[in-house]
């Protein structure tokens, strides 16, 4: 058992053998070369002119920051004792002012985005899925189709494809610093800019929920003549309703941190107060809106773990 | 106890579901009310129209120089353009790099798999200290997490130039902060989802529970934690170039101006750019997700 | 025990799981060397005798003595290094899928290796320790397989994984949990062989759980007949008859309606 290496001109065979296995070992160029363009490129970053950690330190900066978490105090009780009343009754009358107001509206951008995009991606959904966007969905039809259908939908898949790769490589804020130009100041463009963008991903999740399916029921539905809207309905939308709702809670959790910040375009919602508070030098608002802000996310991820949850448990 | 499977549960579901959908539809038409959206303010004004018609006009012809006369030796519009990519990735790739490091430590602390606990257990002097330390750890690494995370990082930023002035630091920074919470929090649960089996077998051939949690659970989490984090990457070059809006020279900025100079072919040279960096990112996530994850 | 095989010695060990007892007052002597199966109905008690002997669970009551040392008053220290030198073969492998089966069987000796030593195996294994390997992996036939992504293996090729990191550990005893459950006929008597060969070649104490009873009878000496967590028999092969299995395997009529664990 543990007479190994006896032999010398055993073990340089055996070396032999293990350097022809290493060699012809199977390995991922692919994940490797991924590997090391990673590195370079982190490498690059770190060493680019533009990064430099030094002068973030530099005694300017660091009055400045002393100066910032001075001025993070209630405005009333800046250079005095802290004195909880005085901050709560403070806190109160920003919360009476702006606050609250502008924290329902942050919540309701979020909720009437969130179902907005649901409602695209499940459209887009229909023409993005290979498995049911075809000329004969799950069931191959009694004569060929013709080519010229063929080729109608797979450009119709392709062009879906596009459209939901495209608004989802848009970040939220561009799009509602477009749209907010285009439609004026509603809280229409926050809506539609979450809306569009999320629909998109949305919409790329679903579609790949709708191609794992098992087809066995749906190509049932089709044999006995329901057609692609009809086996939508009847058949795709309850198979994927779990896993579409789970998704579907996960996205307007980043709704909800999106909306807080989308209201730095002018609409009045959180993220406006932030930067009128930051415009006006009140720091200790801008901190107390951004822990507003905070809660909010908080208090969406709370009831989406929760939402969540119950739809795990009922699937 | 749970006669006819499948029957009681379909019924809960379908009662559940109908629940959830019943609450969402009532959210959303409570959201419409409260904000006043009203479907006819779609239609856009007189201005909206002149500024809709001219964009789309140049949707297929972005601008490959500038519409206005530039004073001489300013540098080509496409070479802006991939200048602004350039900081646009660099600062994506420097804040992922930093979320990447902190994600990892905070996630560790986050996770309960380090506390595979042994029943044959021992009688070490440590392990009544260890025990009352875990808990402690795990609090403060979750709470860390919640905050990091709570905070949007265009908020970061506008707080970090506050508190430091304007810094390209800053802008990775204001990155990093959100991206390491959420990195900390899906490695945690990627690193307590894994399969156990290894690490249980690597304690039964005596291995230390350093030894366990690195080599034999941590194996089994690093493909999908690795595919997540370059997914994170792709998203790290969307808040990058959104940063551009804060005055940071990333694309964000150049669409900003261009749009504002009514310069509508040049946005849609910026924009294209940002299409591909993310659709490339993208591409490049998913085949590796699909070679580690399979 | 340092090296050399193990020993094993059971008194009146018991595991209880709430009210629900798994081994029940077990006495078990194992000599150095010798070649034991546990066989049984399935939730019979053999996988936690297993792990009575491999030092991963404490009995309830009673005594576990490996080679002498009693488990129940070891410190984690040294409780590690006697599991170093058991090598168990779970049922389901164990194994790391997405790494390459030398790193799976390197993994075998992190039990007696520092954090830093370990990290220095797995990541710049020294030529000795390959070539240890390759010969494992040649011993167990399939040499071939050495830098092979270990998800890419049959389900026969990572038992013999499983086995070759057991026997990297240098091991006393071997353990193996089920080892032919999931292979066929043909397989099951090729790693049946291989596991007793390996054995007697290094005089490695084994103890193997088996509910193929065919199997059990054709290569293992001796036989310990578990059911409900107790010894119903535990004696040579040549000196057990049909009935005994009879009534190791009937069931009787309460036990029809369980389910079993």
């Amino acid at each position: 058992m543990s007479s190994h290496e006896a032999d010398p001109r055993d073990a340089g065979r055996r070396d032999l053998e293990i350097r022809r296995l290493y060699r012809a070992r199977p390995r991922s160029r692919f994940a490797r070369w991924s590997g090391a363009a990673l590195v370079l490129l982190v490498a690059l970053a770190w060493s680019s002119s533009e990064l430099r950690f030094g002068d973030y330190f530099s005694e300017r900066r660091m009055a400045n920051l002393e100066r910032f978490l001075g001025e993070l105090r209630p405005y009333p009780l800046q250079g005095k004792d802290f004195d909880l009343s005085v901050a709560a009754s403070w806190a109160g009358e920003v919360l009476r002012g702006k606050g609250w107001a502008a924290a329902g509206v942050t919540l309701a951008m979020s909720v009437a985005a969130i179902v907005l995009a649901a409602l695209g991606a499940l459209a887009l959904t229909l023409y993005a899925a290979r498995t049911l966007a075809s000329p004969e969905p799950y069931l191959p039809a009694p004569r060929p189709p013709s080519r010229a259908r063929l080729w109608t939908w797979r450009a119709v898949v392709a062009l879906s494809r596009a459209l939901l790769i495209f608004v989802r490589s848009i970040p939220e804020y561009v799009w509602a610093f477009i749209f907010l130009a285009v439609l004026g100041p509603t809280a229409w463009p926050v809506v539609l800019a979450l809306a569009v963008h999320n629909s998109g991903i949305l919409g790329k999740l679903t579609a790949e929920v709708v191609e794992n399916l098992d087809p066995e029921p749906l190509a049932a539905l089709r044999g006995l003549g329901a057609s692609r809207m009809q086996i939508a309905a009847a058949g795709l939308f309850p198979l994927i309703l779990p896993r579409f709702l789970l998704y579907f809670f996960y996205r307007w959790e980043t709704c909800v941190r999106e909306a807080t910040v989308l209201g730095m375009l002018g609409i009045v919602s959180l993220g406006y107060w932030i930067v009128d508070a930051r415009a006006r030098n009140h720091y200790d608002e801008m901190f107390f809106f951004v822990l507003i802000g905070a809660g909010i996310v908080l208090v969406g991820d709370l009831v989406s773990a929760v939402a969540r949850e119950v739809i795990r448990r009922a699937a | 106890m749970a006669p006819e499977p499948g029957a009681v549960p379909g019924r809960r579901w379908s009662g559940h579901r109908g629940l959830v959908l019943v609450v969402i539809v009532a959210a959303g038409l409570w959201a419409g009310f409260e904000l006043d959206l009203d479907p006819r303010d779609l239609l856009p004004g007189e201005g909206g129209w002149a500024i809709a018609r001219e964009l789309f006009a140049h949707a297929l012809s972005p601008a490959l120089d500038y519409e206005d006369e530039v004073p001489e030796g300013t540098r080509p519009l496409l070479l802006k353009a991939l200048e602004a990519a350039r900081l646009t990735v660099i600062f994506a790739a420097a804040a992922i790099s930093l979320s990447v490091v902190f994600g990892v430590l905070l996630g560790f602390a986050a996770s309960t798999a380090w506390w595979i606990g042994d029943p044959a257990g021992g009688h070490g002097a440590g392990t009544v200290a260890r025990r009352s330390v875990r808990p402690l750890i795990y609090g403060v690494a979750r709470v860390v997490i919640t905050l990091m995370r709570s905070v949007h990082e265009l908020i970061w930023a506008v707080l970090l130039l506050a508190a430091f002035g304007l810094s390209q630091l800053s802008a990775v920074i204001a990155i990093a902060i959100p991206y390491s919470g959420t990195l900390a929090k899906v490695f945690s649960e990627m690193l307590d989802e894994a399969p156990r089996d290894s690490a249980l077998a690597l304690r039964a051939a005596g291995a230390s529970p350093a030894q366990v949690f690195l080599f034999g659970l941590l194996p089994r989490a690093l493909p999908d934690m690795t595919a997540y984090a370059f997914y994170r990457f792709e998203c790290a070059l969307r808040s990058s170039a959104v940063l551009g809006f804060f005055g940071y020279p990333t694309l964000g900025y150049f669409i900003a101006a261009s749009f504002e100079n009514l310069h509508y072919g040049e946005v849609w040279t910026y924009l294209y750019t940002l299409f591909v960096l993310v659709a490339l990112a993208d591409w490049w996530s998913g085949a590796l997700r699909r070679r580690l994850v399979g | 025990m340092r090296s050399g095989s193990a020993s094993f010695r059971l008194e009146k060990a018991c595991v209880r799981y709430g009210s629900e007892a798994a081994v029940e007052e077990v006495d078990l002597e194992i000599e150095p060397g010798e070649v034991v199966g546990f066989v049984g109905p399935s939730g019979a008690g053999k996988t936690t005798l297993l792990r009575l002997l491999n030092g991963t669970l404490r009995p309830t009551s009673g005594k576990v003595l490996i080679g002498g040392d009693d488990l129940g008053s070891l410190p984690v220290r040294r409780l590690r290094e006697v599991r170093s030198r058991i090598g168990m073969v779970h049922q389901d492998l164990s194994l790391i899928p997405n790494l390459r089966v030398l790193r799976n069987v390197l993994i075998g000796r992190l039990g007696r290796l520092s954090l830093l030593g370990s990290a220095r195996l797995l990541f710049f294994p020294p030529r000795r320790e390959v070539r240890r390997v390759h010969e494992l992996l040649e011993r167990v036939g399939i040499g071939e397989k050495l830098y092979e992504r270990t998800d890419r293996l049959s389900g026969g090729q990572r038992q013999r994984v499983a086995i070759a990191r057991a026997l990297y550990q240098e091991p006393a005893a071997l353990l193996p949990d089920e080892p032919i459950s999931s292979l066929d006929p043909a397989r099951s008597r090729d790693t049946m062989r291989l596991l007793i060969e390996v054995c007697r070649e290094g005089g490695i104490t084994l103890c193997a759980s088996l509910h193929d009873l065919a199997a059990a009878r054709d290569f293992l000496p001796r036989l310990v007949g578990l059911r409900g967590g107790r010894v119903v028999f535990d004696r040579p092969t040549t000196e057990l008859d049909d009935d005994d299995f009879h009534n190791l395997y009937d069931l009787a009529p309460e036990e029809m309606l369980n389910d079993g664990p």
